[in-house]
């Protein structure tokens, strides 16, 4: 009857993680002309006085400048963009958002926002924002508050 | 006394060693003064060594087949616990394709995904170059630095 080698099974671990970290390497990073746009959109309302632990560190900035008492994230996505290219993001109630990169100004990431609802066009918008930087856009109603738009360029 | 029936019973149950001390006593007087159940008796007893040495001969026909046959069921036996092993050996390893699999799903789909991760802005300085709508007014809302810049749409009045 042939013995497995323990070591060879303790040295499963090891080899998994290596390939784990050579796939890691191989994974192309990030280039510096893309910028990832991370689209939040959260539900403000009145309806109780939770704050999404996704929110936890905006909770004081979001209770300075909204007179609501509850938010909760209902989606977040991100799209990768590279200058020129524009990303769809899905929004509640059948409304969606494209994002188009723009070229830089100096340290700014620029993006050209445009939020629609069906055929009718809610907002147009250009911003820059520096990488990191975070924009909120709120307004739009949902069920019994408002949805409010993070929207944010890394 | 014995009669001839019982006897040939008797007799039979001797050559199958299965009669007792006492029948066995009782048979022998019987086949003393019986001549034809002694007969039978002669008979059957000189049959048990012709079939002994029958089944010696058919034994040592059918030995070089024996042989063969558990040879064969020897490697059987092995090949079969080869088998396993290299089965378990599959299995020890298996979740390592799948392990790598995962991984590089969550690399790649991750970052385009939903993600709940907690937000940690490191800036709210955004320029604002254009704003505007077809159906809503909007407003325009800086409170500084400190503040996320924040764009209200009001639909109808609504908000």
């Amino acid at each position: 009857m042939p013995k497995h080698n323990p070591r060879g099974r303790a040295g499963a671990p090891a080899l998994s993680f290596l390939l784990l970290l050579l796939l890691i390497g191989a994974v192309p990073s990030q280039a510096a002309d893309t910028v990832t746009v991370d689209v939040g959109a959260a539900y403000a309302s009145n309806e109780g006085t939770s704050i999404d632990p996704a929110l936890a560190m905006l909770r004081g900035k979001l209770r300075s400048m909204f007179n609501y008492t509850s938010y909760r994230m209902l989606d977040r996505k991100r799209r990768t963009l590279s200058v020129g290219e524009t990303g769809e993001f899905e929004l509640p109630d059948r409304r969606s958002m494209r994002a188009t990169l723009l070229p830089g100004r100096g340290d700014k990431v620029r993006l050209s926002l445009q939020i629609s609802e069906g055929p009718r066009n809610l907002l147009t918008t250009t911003l820059g924002l520096r990488r990191g930087g975070m924009v909120l856009v709120g307004g739009p109603p949902h069920q019994a508050g408002v949805l409010i738009l993070i929207i944010s360029a890394e | 006394m014995m009669d001839c029936r019982t006897a040939q019973g008797k007799i039979l149950a001797k050559a199958d060693v299965l009669l007792s001390r006492q029948d066995e006593a009782g048979l022998a007087d019987h086949l003393a003064g019986c001549p034809a159940c002694a007969a039978d008796d002669a008979a059957i007893v000189g049959t048990g060594p012709v079939l002994r040495a029958l089944t010696a001969i058919r034994s040592m026909e059918k030995a070089p087949a024996l042989d063969a046959m558990w040879t064969r069921v020897r490697a059987g036996i092995e090949e079969s616990r080869e088998s396993r092993w290299r089965f378990s050996w599959l299995a020890r390893w298996a979740w390592i394709p799948a392990a790598v699999a995962l991984a590089v799903s969550a690399l790649l789909f991750y970052p385009s995904g939903t993600d709940q991760s907690p937000y940690r802005p490191s800036s709210f300085d955004v320029a604002v170059e254009n704003v505007e709508s077809d159906v809503a007014t909007v407003a325009l809302v800086d409170k500084g630095e400190d503040l996320p810049t924040v764009i209200w749409i009001i639909e109808d009045a609504k908000t």
